[in-house]
């Protein structure tokens, strides 16, 4: 009672007795001016990142979508039996003596025999310089077609090859005449035959499927290298990733917010935790190379030692993120359970996780985004080794060296060949797709949890 | 306090609930302070005492809800027909199943209207099979009042109903385990008249089963359920009897000044 005598006697401070409500006080106009700056300040805050950000997409859009597309070559092929299995019995081991040069040779003449055909001239160019044209990686390709299909012996194939890798940024308008006329690889008369090809309709380019399943290739032939050997590395790291960091994480995350007594040790334990989060990722990549590689003997270059050590820094991270999402479920749930008897056991895993569960997840999908961008400690345990078989299947496979997508855009990168920083973008942009698949799946699990309730 | 109900009788004089020179400390706080009382099997006690004097402190004592709280250190005896429930043999998980609970603040689970009745029975193994189950959680829901607006969506969620629906869906969550005593922490402070007189109706249908305890702040709600009234001050038991003696003849001068409305 003597409260309110109080505030009625008192007299107000700011607002004038009699004044208009119509008019507003200089106090308020202060308040209301602060308030419109803030906004101001807001905006432009947002204004400048998504300014930024569509900078970035845009450069790497325009530098790396033309690696989804790729100039081939297509021409009739004669695998002559003469040439490619001379004692005519097809026998494996017979066969497998021809070596790619043998069947350079081949898809050269072939070439050579179609131009003819067409009537295609050659210019100042010998015919060595034309079969140039085709990549390096061709014959390697076609040798391994025929050695498992040896049926096509004697008969006449509709071949379509890789051009070269300066053919196919002459089509991208990366290689011009000028350019050429500085490199060693290729002359301005080559580009000139590319296009009377191209009017012939035997040069072209068309969806560039190998960009996602090849693997790597060496620095003379951009062409035929691929995200094959990364994709499986970088499928096989974010599986053993989830599979160790989930588990581990919330169980950890349950045990420190449910059970632990609140001690000394569980302040350190929580201190450190924050800290490993904070670690950068390359003492991670030392630690992994010091301990799995060097000291516990997991075969280098592995996405097995990856995961591991991708799973140790993730870990940080998602079990921060599920402890906040288990303190945010109101301590009444929990008083609620325990009051009809249940267990506390029974009390977390039937209440208080599945009220919990929307934050787990999206921390440990950002959490595990994250581990897909990680690059630093795959470099130090030997994930950036040039890669070129194909990973095992699971699970012994997961011991064999591969590589993952954010170490191929680093080493495609740090290439020489305009034709790798192509691909290196490319490879970006496959990254960011996972990733905003990733995210968009965080998001699309958080609506359908909270949805229920 | 027309309405009292000073005919009611003590249907039984076995004690339930003995609680003897009771200390409860938050830290270095003393918010219980030798509190000594009975409670009657098969009636209702209720608590009453300004805010802030240790009623829910000391219900929350009955079944060890208090061990939750890591500061909280109780000291004394409370004998459940006889046996220390702060004994160490005693699983505070088994003897919550006894001693159920309802809460100042409504707090249904984020499940549908039927597995919060039915959560109770189904960890405790009451039924053996679907029907049994559907049978219980709708008794339950008819004693608390809350069958008929709620029979056709069961399967809703229970924290999609208004405050004093949830209130009453808490109480048929207590119920439905069947317990032997029933502590309610102010059940009615979110309730209109209407579900109040009917929450009142349960308590008094309740007591020929259990003994239930009930917190309250309102002196007619008091007078008209309770055979037997505490009244707390500061952590003291200031005076504890039969309900009616206490509103018409209170010996302490603090609970007269209370009930008359002059502390508090
Ligand atoms: N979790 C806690 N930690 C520390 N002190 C507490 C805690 N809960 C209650 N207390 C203290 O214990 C005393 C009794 O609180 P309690 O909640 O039992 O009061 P109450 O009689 O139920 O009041 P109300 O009628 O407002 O619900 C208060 O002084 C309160 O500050
Ligand atoms: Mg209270």
């Amino acid at each position: 009672m003597t409260d309110l005598a109080a505030l009625e006697t008192a007299p107000s401070p700011r607002a004038t007795p009699g004044q208009s409500i119509y008019v507003t006080s200089p106090e308020m106009k202060r308040r209301n001016a602060a308030e419109t700056r803030f906004r101001a300040y807001g905006l432009v805050a947002i204004a400048v990142s998504l300014t930024m950000l569509a900078i970035m997409l845009f450069t790497i859009l325009r530098d790396g979508s033309s690696t989804f597309f790729q100039a081939k070559l297509s021409f009739p092929v004669e695998l002559s039996e003469k040439v490619l299995d001379p004692k005519g019995n097809r026998d494996p081991a017979e066969m497998a003596k021809v070596t790619t040069i043998g069947y350079a040779k081949v898809l050269a003449s072939a070439l050579l025999a179609e131009l003819e055909r067409q009537g295609i001239d050659l210019g100042e160019l010998s015919d060595k310089e034309a079969a140039e044209l085709i990549s390096k990686d061709a014959p390697g390709g076609l040798r391994a077609m025929v050695l498992d299909n040896p049926a096509l012996i004697g008969t006449t194939i509709d071949a379509t090859v890789l051009a070269g890798g300066r053919i196919d940024g002459y089509l991208k308008g990366r290689v011009t005449m000028e350019s050429a006329q500085l490199d060693s690889n290729i002359s301005p008369e080559q580009l000139q035959l590319a296009d009377r090809l191209r009017t012939a309709g035997i040069l072209s380019s068309g969806w560039n499927w190998g960009f996602f399943t090849n693997p790597d290739a060496s620095d003379q032939r951009p062409e035929a290298a691929g995200l094959g050997v990364a994709l499986i590395g970088s499928a096989y790291l974010m599986a053993l990733v989830a599979l160790m960091c989930i588990p581990v994480g919330v169980a950890a995350s349950i045990y420190l917010e449910e059970f632990a007594p609140k001690n000394r040790w569980t302040d350190a334990i929580e201190v450190n935790i924050s800290n490993l989060a904070a670690v950068p990722s390359i003492v991670f990549g030392i630690l992994g190379l010091a301990i799995f590689i060097n000291f516990a003997g997991f075969p280098q270059s592995s996405s097995f030692v990856g995961a591991l050590v991708i799973s140790l820094m993730t870990l940080p991270t998602i079990i921060i993120a599920t402890r906040a999402a288990i303190c945010a479920v109101p301590p009444s749930i929990r008083d609620a359970a325990l009051g009809v008897g249940a267990s506390k056991m029974q009390t977390v895993f039937h209440n208080v996780l599945p009220l919990a569960m929307p934050g787990i997840l999206t921390g440990t999908i950002l959490g595990l985004a994250t581990a897909l961008g990680e690059t630093a400690p795959l470099l130090l345990i030997g994930m950036v080794a040039f890669v070129d078989n194909y990973p095992g299947l699971p699970l012994e496979g997961v011991l064999d060296p591969a590589t993952a997508l954010p170490v191929q855009v680093y080493s495609w990168a740090s290439r020489s060949d305009p034709a790798f920083i192509e691909r290196s973008n490319g490879a970006i942009i496959v990254l960011l797709v996972f990733l905003v698949v990733m995210n968009v799946a965080a998001i699309w699990l958080r609506r359908r949890f909270e949805r229920r309730w | 306090m027309k309405d009292m109900r000073m005919e009611s009788r003590v249907d039984s004089t076995v004690n339930k609930i003995e609680a003897r020179k009771v200390q409860v400390y938050y830290g270095a706080t003393h918010a219980i302070k030798d509190v000594d009382v009975d409670i009657a099997d098969r009636a209702v006690t209720a608590f009453i005492g300004p805010s802030g004097c240790g009623k829910s402190t000391f219900l929350r004592c009955l079944n060890r809800m208090n061990d939750t709280i890591a500061i909280c250190r109780v000291e004394g005896q409370i004998l459940l027909e006889g046996e220390d429930i702060y004994d160490r043999r005693v699983d505070p998980v088994q003897l919550r199943a006894k001693v159920g609970m309802v809460f100042q603040k409504p707090n249904p689970f984020p499940k549908s209207i039927y597995d919060n009745v039915a959560y109770g029975p189904r960890i405790h193994g009451l039924t053996r099979n679907k029907a049994e189950l559907d049978q219980i959680v709708e008794d339950c829901l008819r004693k608390a009042a809350l069958w008929n607006e709620v029979k056709d969506r069961l399967s809703a969620p229970g924290t999609g109903l208004s405050g004093g629906q949830q209130q009453r869906l808490c109480i048929a969550r207590a119920i439905a385990t069947q317990p032997e005593v029933l502590l309610m922490d102010e059940p009615c402070s979110a309730l209109d008249p209407i579900a109040t007189a009917q929450v009142e109706e349960l308590i008094d249908e309740l007591r020929h089963q259990f003994s239930v305890v009930i917190v309250t702040h309102s002196m007619q709600q008091a007078a008209r359920v309770s055979q037997h009234t505490a009244f707390f001050h500061l952590g003291h038991l200031v005076e504890f009897g039969e309900t009616g003696q206490i509103f018409t003849n209170p010996k302490d001068p603090r609970t007269e000044s209370y009930i008359t409305g002059r502390i508090g």
